[in-house]
């Protein structure tokens, strides 16, 4: 994020204001990105979770769950982002296949911990990490996971009670993000004088127009899973 | 002092006898006042309501046949404001106690609470732990979001499903019925149209008229294209988008030729036969069922919505959650959009509680205020 060198003056409001407008420049991005989260939970269609054992509806995630959801994209012509990483010779490392990307929350990293020497392989043991991204955090099979404490989780709604979280995969043709010519991203300021007729209050705004679209809609599911066990934070 | 504040008035017509209902804002009043022209006429029943932000969330004072009272905010059920901005938020859970169920019924189960549920007519729910026994009950529709369809009393309500099938177990007292609980999903269209789950599927006698029945709104619009995804244990596969033997990997989508209401809209698709639904499903099969959907993916709209009169580029509108939005869509007071198209429709503004009891067709006057100065 580029800081808001511009708005910079020598008055006792400048500290406050940059401060601020710090924090609102972050809020947009994240405004975008809950935008844009909740709008793929309403409109991409489901796969509840079965290959896990804790008896509820979805279930937790077992491996056969990735495996499914793979070849779901994969029976739709559904385009991979990543092509795979090839083995090494390194102790504790293991091939990576060409995969689709999950968005998922940071509250099943402990699951998919868990389904180390079923399927999944955390990040650190990709022969190299170097195609990683900073938020991967390991892969199952034909599925690269990216968790974020952002991803949504609708609490409490399943059928045993517990919290169901949406994990969104999708190929590469799936979904567009557009940015409006003159409407991206706006970080408005606007100095006293030009903000009220007695020039007591600066206006700190951020203003942005978006559209996305699922472009494809055989390219896209969201994998609705619990968790093993509850969660002690 | 009028520098950031903000005035609005209205006018609203209530549909169902005894509903809350929201009204959209372009911001969060800190003052409502509501006047019910229809129970002032008719000399009985709560003439006005009152609230300020001071009073706390979910109160009010209000005017009954000239008698003042109060609603506290620990009742709840005056005058609160709503911002309704992010998905997935889930009201409190709501257990239908010792002397709670949910009847079996082929259209239209009954659910029954022990206390007041709270509900009205178009808000939508989510069933945990529908256990009658350890291995019978209604788990089958555990997680499924469902519409209030009717509130017959204040511990009663209907959705639409049908339990009557022999897998189901009637959930009544005398077992684990006092585990069962529902929770409210508070704002279940910020974006429309929406994957839906599908209640039931009806053929018209050509075979093609085919009605969709959904559990809760799907908001489609006429022209709109969507496709299925229905498993096969819930029947009706031919529907599925994919796959597709003429041309593999193209998708077979399905146009929606009208819409009955909130939750049913007919679509023309070629089929020679059709699966019949099975709402049946086994008790034991709910771990990991999956469920059936239909999912909008695009329209064949080419512009707004036709004049009629009124506003030239006039809002979406979607059935929403609260009363109002069950027979006939509410604006978004969002800005114009293609039919059919993906529209936010999220809102903020306030929402009338049940406590003010307006009988349908009532005409009610709003009046909404975001003061400059509190103290």
């Amino acid at each position: 994020m580029t800081s808001p060198l511009f708005m910079r003056s020598n008055n006792s409001q400048e500290g406050v204001l940059a401060w601020v407008s710090e924090r609102l420049a972050v809020a947009m991005r994240q405004a975008e990105d809950l935008i844009l989260r909740d709008y793929i939970v309403s409109a991409a269609s489901q796969i509840n979770a079965g290959g896990g054992q804790n008896g509820d509806n979805p279930t937790n995630f077992g491996v056969s769950d990735f495996s499914l959801v793979a070849t779901t994209l994969d029976t739709n012509n559904a385009y991979k982002f990543m092509s795979g990483i090839e083995g090494m010779d390194r102790f504790g490392t293991g091939p990576v296949r060409s995969s689709y990307f999950m968005l998922s929350s940071t509250e099943l990293q402990s699951d998919f911990d868990g389904l180390t020497g079923q399927g999944f392989l955390n990040q650190w043991n990709y022969p190299t990490n170097a195609s990683a991204l900073p938020s991967e955090y390991g892969n199952v099979f034909n599925i690269r996971i990216l968790t974020s404490s952002e991803a949504p989780v609708a609490r409490g709604a399943s059928a045993n009670g517990a919290d169901v979280y949406y994990n969104t995969v999708l190929g590469k043709q799936a979904i567009t993000h557009i940015n409006q010519d003159g409407f991206s991203m706006n970080l408005i300021y606007r100095d006293p004088y030009y903000s009220g007729m007695l020039a007591q209050n600066a206006t700190l705004a951020v203003k942005f127009a978006q559209a996305q679209a699922i472009t494809q809609d055989t390219a896209i599911r969201n994998v609705l899973a619990t968790r093993l066990s509850g969660l002690v934070f | 002092m009028a520098e950031y504040s903000r005035l609005a008035q209205g006018k609203f017509t209530a549909v169902t006898t005894g509903a809350a209902f929201a009204i959209t804002l372009p911001f969060l009043p800190d003052f409502v006042k509501v006047i019910n022209l229809g129970r002032i006429a008719a000399g009985a029943g709560v003439y006005s309501a009152e609230w300020q932000r001071d009073m706390g969330q979910g109160a009010a004072v209000l005017d009954t046949a000239n008698v003042l009272s109060y609603v506290t905010p620990a009742t709840g059920t005056g005058i609160r404001t709503v911002s309704a901005g992010l998905g997935e938020q889930m009201g409190p859970v709501v257990l239908l106690g010792a002397g709670g169920g949910i009847t079996k019924n082929a259209g239209a189960p009954t659910v029954t609470t022990t206390a007041a549920h709270g509900l009205s007519v178009g808000n939508v729910v989510v069933f945990s732990n529908l256990y009658q026994t350890a291995t019978t009950g209604m788990q089958q529709i555990a997680g499924i979001p469902f519409k209030v369809v009717t509130v017959p009393t204040t511990t009663t309500f209907t959705i639409d499903w049908d339990t009557s099938g022999t897998n189901y177990t009637a959930i009544a007292t005398g077992g684990l019925n006092t585990n069962a609980s529902f929770r409210q999903v508070l704002f279940p269209a910020l974006y429309a149209p929406d994957d839906a789950i599908i209640a039931a599927v009806a053929v018209a006698a050509d075979g093609i008229n085919t009605k969709i029945t959904t559990t809760a709104p799907s908001n489609v619009q006429v022209g709109q294209e969507v496709a299925f995804r229905i498993p096969r244990v819930w029947g009706p596969v031919e529907l599925n988008s994919l796959p597709n033997s003429v041309i593999p990997g193209s998708p077979i989508y399905s146009y929606v030729t009208s819409v009955v209401d909130a939750d049913n809209f007919v679509v023309n698709v070629p089929f020679a036969s059709l699966t019949a639904f099975n709402a049946n499903q086994p008790f034991a099969s709910f771990p990991g069922l999956k469920f059936p959907q239909v999912v909008p993916v695009g329209d064949i709209n080419s512009g707004g919505f036709p004049y009629n009169g009124n506003a030239l580029y006039p809002s979406p509108t979607v059935f929403n959650g609260f009363q109002g939005s069950v027979t006939v869509p509410v604006t978004t007071i969002n800005g114009p959009a293609i039919q059919g198209a993906f529209i936010n429709a999220t809102f903020q503004g306030f929402i009338v509680g049940t406590a003010f009891n307006p009988t349908a067709a009532d005409v009610i006057l709003w009046r909404a205020y975001m003061n400059d100065y509190n103290t």
